[in-house]
C-alpha cells in the first residue's frame, strides 16, 4: 500500500517528528501553572495515529508512554466517524488507557484534509483530582472512587467551541480550580502547536510521503531493537521483585516475570504475579503494559527513538485478576511508582543473564509525604509534598549508580528544588540534608547513596501527614552479585513521646509543633561481585564519606 | 588612535583594529591553547604588519584593547581549574552533587556519576545558620571554622568558595568567614556566593560560586601575565574583557567576578551581532554562527540580545546574567553515520580539527558536512580559504560513497542528503530558540556569520519561512570588531523577596539606589568618566510559579506612592507578553531586583559606505549538483558594487567564507557591502 520514500526523507522526518514533540514539551514547561508540572515536569508529549499506534513522545516521563496508545485506542473507539477539526478530547480513567486518576490526558486530532492523520497528546499529573484526599494519593482507597474524578473518554471543544456544562462538572470536582484551569489550557495549548507543526509537515511532505516515511521510522526503530535483541543467548528468564506491603492486609507483595527469548522477540509472561490487593498498589493494565515498556527502553540503546516500531518485538501476557491487571473498580494510584517500579525490576533482573552489559542495579523506591497546616507567619492553609531526600540509582557496567539520582521509574527527572525558598514558602526548618553514608548496595559498581533529612515542624498548631509509597522492608535490588540497596528508614521524633517508625502508606498521621521528620532513604543497588571492587575505588568511597570506614 | 579587538577562538585568534575614521584592518593568527597570550601577541605582530607598522607603534597608537579569551570556559571544559576547598552550613554540604535532584538524559541508566568540581572531601560543613528572615538561628562557631580552615591548609587548596545557606538576605557570617581565610591562607583566591550572586536559591548560589572559584586562579594567571607582556611591548591604555553578559569589564573585576567570563567568547559574536542589527538598521536578528565543531544561535530583538540567567556550561549552573546563546553540537566537521535501523544522523560526533573531513588529508575516512559540500561542488577544492588550502575531492568522494553504498543510494543523492539533515538541525535548533520564547522567527532576519554558515543559511532560513539573510562582510572575524562596540557594564543583583501587596515602596525604593550605588562605585573603580546609564528591573512570578519573569521597569516612577503597583502592572503585561496570558486576579511576586550600570565608551566610529561602480562580473562558473548539475556563475565577495544584485543560483565566495544562492533567492549589495538576501519561499 504504501509508497517507496527515500532513505533520507525518512530521516529528515524523523528529525522533525523529535523536534515536534520537544516543543510540544517546553511550551507545557512554560506555560503550566502547578508546581508538580513547571518544576517537577511530571508530563509527557506524543503524537499516535489513528490506530493508536506511538510515533514518537519526548523525553519527559518515561512510565506515561506505553500507556498512550491504549488511552489513544480508547478515544478513537468511542467517538468513531464524529471526530472534527477542533475537537479536543479528554480522559484519565486506568481502565480506559490511563496510568492513575492524576494524569489527565488531552488528545487534539490531526486532519489531512477531510481523514483523520494522527493524535497530538498531552498526558499530565494533575496536583489534584478531587477524591478523598488531596493530592490524589490516598492509602486508605480500597475502591478507585475514593481516588478521585473519573474521566471516560470524553469531547471537551466540538468543533473549536469549548462545551461548558462539561468543563465546569470536572473543574467543579478538583480542589484548586484555578490551577487546574492554567493548567488544562496549557495542555491543550501544547497539543495544538504539535497539532500545527504535523499539519505543516504534511504540506511540505504531501501526505502520501509522509505517511510513508512514518512507516518507515516505525520499522526502523524496530530493526534496531531487534539488532540489539537478537545478540542475546536464547532462553527462559525468570526474575522476581518484592513490595513491602498494600497498606492493608497483604504483605511481600510478589510480582514474577517469566521471559521467553526467542530470536529478536521477548515474550514477557506476568501472570504469574500476586493476586490483586485491597490497597492501591495495584497497577492498571495499560500502566502494566508502560513498565514493560520502560524496563526494555532501560535495555536498548538511550537514543533509539521510543515508538510503536521499537516495541514491536515485546509480547505481554497478563492475566486478570492479579496485582498487575485488578478488576474494575480497584484503586490503582501508587501504580505509577509501585508497583509499576517491581514490573521492571523484576524483567531487568530476569534479562540480566541475557544482557549483563546493559542491565543496570536498582534504583531507590519512592516515599512520599504530604503535609497540611497552617502557617503562623500568615494565618493561611498550606499543603506541602516531600520530594527531598531521594534515593540512590544503582550501578551498572557503565559505573557507580548516581548519588539522589531519584526512583526507577522517573530516573533522575524530578526536581525537588530551594530550601532557601521553601523555607521562605512554609513553615519548615531544613536542619540537615546531606547523603546517606553506607545505603548504596556493594559491588563491583557500589549503588549511588539516598538522602538523609531532618525536617522540622515549625506550626503552632499540630498538621497532618498522608505517607504513599514502599520499599522500607525491601531496598534496591543488587544485580549480578551485587547487593541491595539498604532500604528507608523514616521516623518521627517528638518531644516527650517515643520515636515513632512512619510507614509507607498512612493517613491522618499528627505532627505537633516542633516534631522533626528523619527521612532516611534508600540507596541505589550495587553491579557485580564485590570481590571485583577496584581497591582505589574503595578508598575513595571512604575519602568521600559515602562508606563510613 | 585604534581600538582592537580580539578574539580568541579554538582555532584561530581574530584580530582587528578600527581607525578613528572607521577603517577596518584584520589579521589571524593561531590559537596557542597553553598560552592563549602568545598567539595574542603574534596576531598583534600581523596586524601591525597588515598596517605598515611595527608592534610598538601600532599599541603606542592604541587607545584600548577588548578581548574575548576562552581561558575560563576551557578550565571548566578540560577540567583544568584551581583545586577548590568549599565552607558551606554544616549539615549541608551535598547541595552541589544533589542537583536538586536532576539527571539529564532520562533514558541512559548506563552512565557514570558526573565528577564533582569539589570533591566531597573538601566541602566542608561549618557550625553556623541563618533564618529564612534573616535572624541568626545559630552563631558562626569559630572553632568549627578554624577546624575547617586548618583542614583547607592542609589539602593545599589553591581557592576558597563561600558558600551559607540565606546569605542571600544576611551576610555577616559569610562576611566574617572571608575575613578569616584571608587571615588563614594568604594568596588563596577567596570568594563568597554574597558576592559572587546575592539571590535567593543555594543551587544556583552555591555552584555559580565555586564555579568562580575554581576558574578564578587560571583567569588571574592569564590575564596578569597578558597585561604584562602588552605593557612590555608598549601599550599603556586600559585592556577590557568581555564577559558572558556583552558588556565588558576590567581586569581586576574580570577577575573578581570570574563565572562571569565564561561566555566570553560566544559573546563576543553575540556583541557583534547587536551591532550589525544598528548598521543593517534591522532591530530583530538571529545570529547564527556555525563553526565546524558546534552552532551558536540566539535572538537580538529590538537590537538588544536576549539575556538569560539559567545557562548551564559543562553541567554547571552559573546562574550570572548572560548572553542567552543555545550551542548545537553540530557544525562544518559533523560525522554522517547510519544506525542499526538504517536511518541517516549527522553529528554530535565531530572529525574536529584532527583529522577533520576526509577532504582535508589529514587521515580523516568518515563523512563530513564539508565533505558533502566539495561533492556537491558548493566548495571549490582549488580555492578554499583563499587558496591556503586544497581540499581532496577524492577522499570526500570515497567518504561520502560509504554512506551512500550502506543506504544502497546514489553518491550525489547521499551528499544531498547530509546536507539536508544538517539544515534541518540547524532549522529546529533555531525553532526552539525562538519558540521557547513565545518568539516567532519568521518576522527575524537571520544574521550569518563564522566560516560554515554561508552554504546552509538560506536553506534553513527557507525551512523556517524566514525571508530575509544577512551575511556580514567581515563574516569570519564579526566577534572581534563587534566586541569593540562594546560598553562597561556591571550587573547587580539582590533578593528582596515579597509579593505586591505586602510589599513597602521605601524599602524597595532604597534598595534600588543601593544598587545604583554600587554600579556607579564599581564604574568608577574602572575609571570611567563618560556617561552612565541605569536600567532598573525586576524578576517576578505568580505565587505558584518557578520561572520568574524579567520585568523592566525603566518607564516607571520611581518616587510614586504606587510604586509596587505599578511594578504589579508591568509584570501581567510582560507575562502576558511572553505567554499569551496573564493572571490579573493574582498576586505578583517580586524575587530579585536588579540594576544594570552601564558605563558608555566613545562610539566606534563606522566604517564608510564603498565606492559605487559597476557591477562585478562573475569571476567564473563552476558545477555545482542542485537536484541535478548546473554550471551556475562564482563571484567574488569582495568585488561586488553597492546595490548589485546576484540572482540565485549562484555562489559568492571570500577567503573565509561561501554563500550560496539557490534558484529564487536574491542577494542584494548593502552600501556597506554586506549581503542582503531575500531567500525564496519554500517551493
Amino acid at each position: 500500500m504504501s509508497i517507496a520514500v527515500d532513505p533520507i526523507t525518512v530521516s529528515v522526518i524523523q528529525h522533525r517528528l523529535r523536534a515536534i514533540v520537544e516543543e510540544m514539551g517546553e511550551a507545557m514547561l512554560r506555560t503550566s501553572y502547578s508546581q508538580i508540572l513547571n518544576s517537577s515536569r511530571d508530563f509527557s508529549t506524543a503524537l499516535c495515529d489513528p490506530e493508536g499506534r506511538l510515533i514518537a513522545q519526548a523525553e519527559h516521563v518515561p512510565i506515561h508512554v506505553g500507556a498512550l496508545p491504549f488511552a489513544a485506542r480508547a478515544v478513537h473507539d468511542f467517538f468513531k466517524g464524529t471526530i472534527q477539526p477542533g475537537d479536543v478530547y479528554l480522559l484519565n480513567d486506568p481502565y480506559r488507557g490511563g496510568n492513575h486518576l492524576p494524569d489527565l490526558t488531552a488528545f487534539v486530532p490531526v486532519f489531512d484534509g477531510d481523514r483523520l492523520a494522527f493524535w497530538s497528546i498531552n498526558r499530565s499529573h494533575q496536583s489534584d483530582i478531587g477524591g478523598a484526599t488531596h493530592g490524589a494519593y490516598n492509602a486508605s482507597a480500597t475502591e478507585i472512587f475514593q481516588e478521585g474524578l473519573r474521566v471516560p473518554p470524553l469531547k471537551l471543544y466540538d468543533r473549536g467551541v469549548r462545551r461548558e456544562d462539561v468543563y465546569e462538572m470536572i473543574v467543579l470536582n478538583v480542589r484548586h480550580p484555578r490551577d487546574f484551569r492554567g493548567d488544562l489550557a496549557a495542555m491543550i495549548g501544547s497539543a495544538r502547536i504539535g497539532e500545527r507543526r504535523l499539519t505543516q509537515l504534511l504540506q511540505e511532505f504531501g501526505s502520501e510521503t509522509a505517511h510513508a516515511a512514518v512507516e518507515a521510522v516505525l520499522d526502523g526503530a524496530e530493526r534496531q531493537v531487534r539488532a540489539i535483541i537478537s545478540e542475546w543467548k536464547d532462553g527462559v528468564y525468570e526474575g522476581e521483585a518484592f513490595l513491602d506491603d498494600d497498606g492493608h492486609k497483604f504483605t511481600d507483595i510478589h510480582i514474577r516475570a517469566r521471559i521467553t527469548k526467542r530470536g529478536s522477540d521477548l515474550e514477557v509472561d506476568l501472570t504469574d504475579s500476586h493476586p490483586q490487593v485491597v490497597g492501591f498498589i495495584n497497577s492498571s493494565f495499560a500502566n502494566t503494559h508502560s513498565a514493560v515498556v520502560v524496563a526494555l527502553a532501560y535495555l536498548i540503546d538511550p537514543d533509539t527513538p521510543k515508538n510503536d516500531g521499537a516495541f514491536r518485538p515485546l509480547h505481554v501476557k497478563l492475566k486478570e485478576g492479579t496485582v498487575v491487571w485488578p478488576r474494575p473498580g480497584a484503586p490503582v494510584t501508587l501504580c505509577t511508582n509501585h508497583c509499576g517500579q517491581e514490573i521492571i525490576e523484576a524483567i531487568i533482573r530476569a534479562l540480566a543473564p541475557a544482557c549483563p552489559e546493559r542491565a543496570m542495579a536498582g534504583w531507590g523506591r519512592r516515599f512520599r509525604i504530604a503535609v497540611q497546616g497552617v502557617d503562623p507567619r500568615t494565618s493561611r492553609p498550606f499543603i506541602w509534598h516531600l520530594f527531598q531526600a531521594r534515593p540512590g540509582g544503582g550501578g551498572s557496567s557503565a559505573g557507580d549508580g548516581w548519588p539522589g539520582a531519584g526512583e526507577w521509574q522517573a530516573a533522575g527527572g524530578i526536581k525537588f528544588g530551594s530550601l532557601e525558598v521553601h523555607e521562605v514558602r512554609f513553615p519548615l526548618f531544613f536542619r540537615r540534608h546531606e547523603f546517606r553514608p553506607d545505603s548504596g548496595g556493594d559491588g563491583r559498581y557500589r549503588g549511588g547513596p539516598g538522602g538523609e533529612l531532618e525536617l522540622v515542624i515549625e506550626t503552632t498548631q499540630p498538621a497532618v501527614a498522608n505517607t504513599a509509597g514502599d520499599g522500607v522492608t525491601y531496598g534496591a535490588c543488587g544485580l549480578l552479585g551485587g547487593a541491595d540497596g539498604k532500604p528507608h528508614s523514616y521516623w518521627l521524633e517528638s518531644e516527650g513521646r517515643f520515636d515513632r517508625l512512619l510507614k509507607t502508606k498512612e493517613t491522618g498521621v499528627t505532627l505537633h509543633p516542633g516534631d522533626v521528620i528523619h527521612a532516611h532513604s534508600g540507596g541505589g543497588g550495587g553491579w557485580g561481585a564485590p570481590s571485583e571492587r577496584a581497591t582505589e575505588a574503595r578508598a575513595h568511597d571512604v575519602d568521600v564519606g559515602f562508606v563510613s570506614r | 588612535m585604534y581600538r582592537i579587538g580580539i578574539d580568541v577562538g579554538g582555532t584561530f585568534t581574530d584580530m582587528v583594529a578600527v581607525d578613528g575614521a572607521g577603517r577596518v584592518t584584520i589579521a589571524k593568527a593561531a590559537s596557542t591553547p597553553e598560552d592563549q597570550s602568545l598567539g595574542v601577541m603574534d596576531g598583534l605582530e600581523r596586524l601591525a604588519a597588515a598596517l605598515s607598522l611595527d608592534r610598538a607603534t601600532l599599541l603606542a597608537e592604541t587607545a584600548i584593547i577588548v578581548h574575548g579569551t576562552t581561558v575560563a570556559t576551557n578550565a571548566l571544559l578540560e577540567h583544568k581549574g584551581a583545586k577548590v576547598g568549599l565552607l558551606t552550613t554544616e549539615g549541608h554540604r551535598d547541595i552541589i552533587e544533589m542537583r536538586e535532584g536532576l539527571k539529564d538524559d532520562r533514558y541512559n541508566l548506563r552512565q557514570p556519576p558526573p565528577v564533582q568540581l569539589v570533591p566531597r572531601q573538601r566541602r566542608l560543613g561549618v557550625r553556623e545558620r541563618m533564618r529564612a528572615d534573616g535572624r541568626t538561628e545559630i552563631p558562626l562557631d569559630r572553632a568549627s571554622l578554624d577546624s575547617a580552615l586548618a583542614a583547607l591548609a592542609r589539602d593545599g587548596v589553591e581557592a576558597v568558595a563561600i558558600c551559607y545557606l540565606h546569605a542571600w538576605c544576611n551576610v555577616e557570617h559569610e562576611r566574617e568567614t572571608m575575613a578569616a581565610v584571608r587571615a588563614a591562607l594568604p594568596g588563596v583566591y577567596v570568594c563568597r556566593s554574597s558576592e559572587v550572586l546575592p539571590q535567593i536559591k543555594e543551587y544556583d548560589r552555591i555552584c555559580t560560586t565555586v564555579v568562580n572559584a575554581y576558574v578564578g586562579p587560571v583567569l588571574e594567571r592569564y590575564l596578569t601575565r597578558l597585561a604584562t607582556r602588552l605593557t612590555d611591548a608598549g601599550f599603556s591604555g586600559p585592556v577590557l574583557i568581555i564577559q558572558s553578559h556583552g558588556g565588558v569589564s576590567t581586569i581586576p573585576e574580570a577577575v573578581r567576578l570570574s563565572a562571569g567570563s565564561v561566555l566570553s567568547g560566544p559573546a563576543g559574536g553575540v556583541a557583534g551581532s547587536q551591532y550589525a542589527a544598528r548598521i543593517v538598521g534591522h532591530g530583530d536578528l538571529i545570529p547564527f554562527d556555525m563553526g565546524g565543531t558546534s552552532t551558536d544561535i540566539s535572538l537580538v530583538v529590538g537590537g538588544e540580545a536576549a539575556i538569560a540567567s539559567d545557562r548551564r556550561l559543562a553541567g554547571q549552573r552559573v546562574a550570572l546574567q548572560s548572553m542567552d546563546i543555545a550551542s548545537i553540537g553540530a557544525g562544518g566537521g559533523s560525522i554522517a553515520r547510519i544506525d542499526a535501523g538504517g536511518v541517516l544522523h549527522v553529528g554530535p560526533e565531530s572529525a574536529g580539527a584532527r583529522p577533520g573531513p576526509a577532504c582535508y588529508g589529514r587521515g580523516g575516512t568518515e563523512p563530513t558536512v564539508t565533505d558533502a559540500n566539495l561533492v556537491l561542488g558548493f566548495l571549490d577544492a582549488e580555492s578554499f580559504l583563499g587558496g591556503q588550502a586544497r581540499l581532496d575531492r577524492a577522499a570526500a568522494e570515497a567518504a561520502v560513497d560509504s554512506t551512500a553504498s550502506a543506504l544502497a543510494i546514489d553518491r550525489m543523492v547521499a551528499a544531498e542528503g547530509i546536507h539536508r539533515i544538517i539544515n534541518t538541525r540547524m532549522a529546529e535548533g533555531i525553532r526552539l530558540v525562538s519558540v521557547r520564547r513565545g518568539v516567532d522567527p519568521r518576522r527575524f532576519a537571520i544574521l550569518s556569520f563564522g566560516g560554515a554558515a554561508g552554504l546552509h543559511v538560506t536553506d534553513v532560513a527557507r525551512q523556517l519561512d524566514v525571508r530575509r539573510v544577512i551575511v556580514p562582510r567581515l563574516a569570519a572575524v564579526l566577534s572581534a570588531w563587534g566586541m569593540l562596540a562594546s560598553d562597561l557594564r556591571c550587573e547587580i543583583a539582590r533578593t528582596h523577596i515579597g509579593d505586591a501587596s505586602s510589599l513597602d515602596p521605601d524599602a524597595l525604593r532604597a534598595a534600588y539606589r543601593d544598587m545604583e550605588a554600587e554600579g556607579r562605585a564599581r564604574l568608577a573603580e574602572a575609571a570611567h568618566g563618560g556617561p552612565i546609564h541605569v536600567r532598573r528591573s525586576a524578576d517576578m512570578r505568580y505565587g505558584e510559579q518557578i520561572f520568574e519573569v524579567n520585568v523592566p521597569l525603566d518607564g516607571l516612577d520611581f518616587e510614586s506612592p504606587d510604586l509596587v503597583q505599578q511594578m504589579a502592572v508591568a509584570f501581567h503585561a510582560r507575562h502576558e507578553a511572553l505567554y499569551t496570558y496573564a493572571l490579573r486576579d493574582q498576586e505578583a511576586v517580586l524575587v530579585n531586583a536588579r540594576v544594570t550600570a552601564v558605563g558608555e565608551l566613545p562610539s566606534l566610529p563606522q566604517e564608510g559606505n564603498l565606492a559605487s561602480g559597476r557591477p562585478a562580473a562573475p569571476r567564473g562558473h563552476r558545477r555545482i549538483y542542485l537536484g541535478g548539475w548546473r554550471d551556475v556563475p562564482i563571484y567574488a565577495f569582495g568585488e561586488l558594487a553597492p546595490g548589485q544584485a546576484i540572482d540565485g543560483p549562484a555562489v559568492v565566495e571570500s577567503g573565509t567564507t561561501t554563500v550560496l544562492l539557490r534558484a529564487g533567492d536574491r542577494a542584494t549589495t548593502t552600501p556597506v557591502g554586506w549581503l542582503d538576501i531575500d531567500v525564496a519561499a519554500l517551493r
